[in-house]
């Protein structure tokens, strides 16, 4: 916690949440084949993004991630049938009250990435640690006591 | 008015006389002057103590769920030869009838188990503009006649338009009129400029993300977590409420500002697609905390992005509980 505080040496710390069935394969694939991503990202599994209560999002940022990232299988693909849809509406309204309340966006991303695209799921690492990196340690929401 | 409050006295004392309801919840007058307050009438005589005009402010669809609920849980120990009904009278206005909507929507009783007394709506007093239009002072002797109040203070009477001090969700309110009712009192009430609802979340969103930030860490500091905000919210009516599970603890209870943030964060966010804009929270809350700036938001993007207004029909689905496959995406990030 203490270092994070700081910029110097600071690191991005980023909280993946990821359905079990398809993004959790794809960091399995990126692992087997050996791809190369940023080793900021802390990886929860999860059943299905269906099963994430907004609130683990919340609790993430508080307990001091930089920024969490929330990620499931393509539409139509979830392995719980509908499990994603209705997670995208969430989000969807989540994301919009993060930032109409003055949390910056780039810290809580949505994204989807099958078991098959480890490639996409190195490029997503690489893409989301950039833009919190960018924008530095979390302020907002973060607990102190 | 008048005549509204009248024949709501006939109606509700016909449906207890007729025993077609158990209890009707409506309002009556309040022990301060230019207030009212929730009671609940189980015979035909106690009709007369009925009110219904500015002064009413809680949204009652709150009293209709707890009485629903406490009653089906202490059926639940009744031998079932001895079961029975209990059938609620509720008068209620355009927001109050969307809770009930919003309840039967989400299967908490059945449309059989509600008599809906439907009132048209004019708007009603916001007590903390009432109290400034009086300097603050305390309000001794009030009333209300056409669109003036008539107020009594130590210094002297006052004299304010209705206008001036009705509550800001209902300068706006699109639903002045109930969604649904069985039988209804009075002629519908003139429509409000309901084209401006949005007007004040649109302009906060134009802020920039600093100030936008900084507004809400100064409202939410404000708040003491006494819950009455929950509590007085119709669609808060969670048997445990998110704030006091323990096993695991959801949200701290530490004076951390962050802890009272989340807090808010996440019951406003349960409001999505369910909140009336009734201002029950509003009122209550003993600290001025602005909810009404954030609840908005949630209700406008709904609209905007799932064609949704919170209980505007017994057809809908509430909108987290469903899906279209096109739904927009476009906060998805591609690498
Ligand atoms: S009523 Fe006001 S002070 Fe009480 S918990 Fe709600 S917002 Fe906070
Ligand atoms: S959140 Fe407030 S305005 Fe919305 S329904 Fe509940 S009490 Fe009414
Ligand atoms: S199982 Fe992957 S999103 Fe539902």
């Amino acid at each position: 916690m203490a270092e994070a505080m700081t910029t110097d040496g600071w690191e991005p710390k980023i909280i993946a949440i990821v359905c079990n069935w398809c993004t959790y394969a794809g960091a399995d694939l990126a692992g087997i084949s050996r791809i190369q991503y940023p080793p900021n990202v802390r990886i929860l599994r999860v059943p299905c993004t269906g099963r994430i209560n907004p609130f683990y999002i919340l609790k993430a940022l508080q307990e001091g991630a930089d920024g969490v990232l929330v990620s499931g299988c393509h539409p139509g693909e979830c392995h719980y049938i509908t499990g994603n849809y209705s997670a995208r509406r969430k989000f969807a309204m989540l994301k919009r009250y993060l930032t109409y309340i003055g949390m910056e966006p780039d810290r809580t991303m949505f994204t989807w990435c099958s078991a098959s695209e480890g490639d996409r799921f190195a490029q997503i690492i690489k893409g989301v640690t950039a833009k919190v990196r960018d924008l530095g340690p979390a302020r907002k929401f973060v607990k102190t006591l | 008015m008048e005549n509204v409050e009248k024949k709501m006295r006939e109606e509700a004392g016909k449906l207890l006389a007729d025993k077609k309801v158990d209890v009707v919840i409506g309002y009556e007058r309040g022990t301060l002057p230019l207030t009212a307050t929730p009671c609940f009438i189980t015979s035909p005589e106690e009709a007369e103590k009925l009110v219904y005009d500015a002064t009413c402010v809680q949204n009652l669809a709150k009293f209709a769920h707890d009485i629903i609920s406490t009653h089906r849980e202490a059926q639940k120990k009744v031998k079932p030869e001895d079961k029975r009904k209990k059938v609620v009278g509720i008068v209620a206005r355009g927001c109050t009838s969307r809770s009930l909507v919003i309840h039967l929507q989400e299967r908490q009783y059945d449309r059989d188990d509600i008599v809906v007394i439907g009132v048209p709506c004019n708007g009603y007093i916001d007590a903390k503009k009432l109290s400034a239009a009086a300097g603050g002072e305390e309000i001794l002797e009030g009333s209300i006649s056409g669109d003036k109040v008539a107020v009594k203070v130590a210094s002297g009477e006052k004299n304010v338009s209705l206008g001036d001090v009705l509550a800001d969700n209902c300068l706006t309110c699109r639903f002045n009129n109930p969604v649904i009712s069985d039988v209804m009192v009075g002629d519908p009430a003139p429509a409000k400029p309901a084209d401006k609802e949005f007007d004040k979340v649109d302009a906060f969103e134009k802020l920039s993300i600093e100030e936008r930030w900084a507004y809400f860490v100064k409202e939410m500091s404000k708040c003491i977590r006494c819950y009455a905000c929950r509590n007085a919210c119709p669609s808060c009516y969670c048997k445990t409420c998110f704030v006091e599970q323990t096993m695991p603890a959801f949200v701290g209870l530490s004076a951390d500002q962050t802890d009272t943030q989340i807090f808010q964060l996440l019951r406003t966010y349960h409001m999505v697609g369910r909140c009336v804009d009734c201002g029950s929270c509003v009122s209550v809350c003993p600290m001025g905390v602005d909810l009404r700036n954030f609840l908005k938001k949630l209700d406008k993007d709904a609209f905007e992005l799932f064609e949704h207004r919170a209980g505007s029909s017994l057809e809908d689905v509430p909108p987290l509980s469903t899906y279209r496959e096109n739904d927009k995406e476009d906060f998805i990030y591609h690498p």
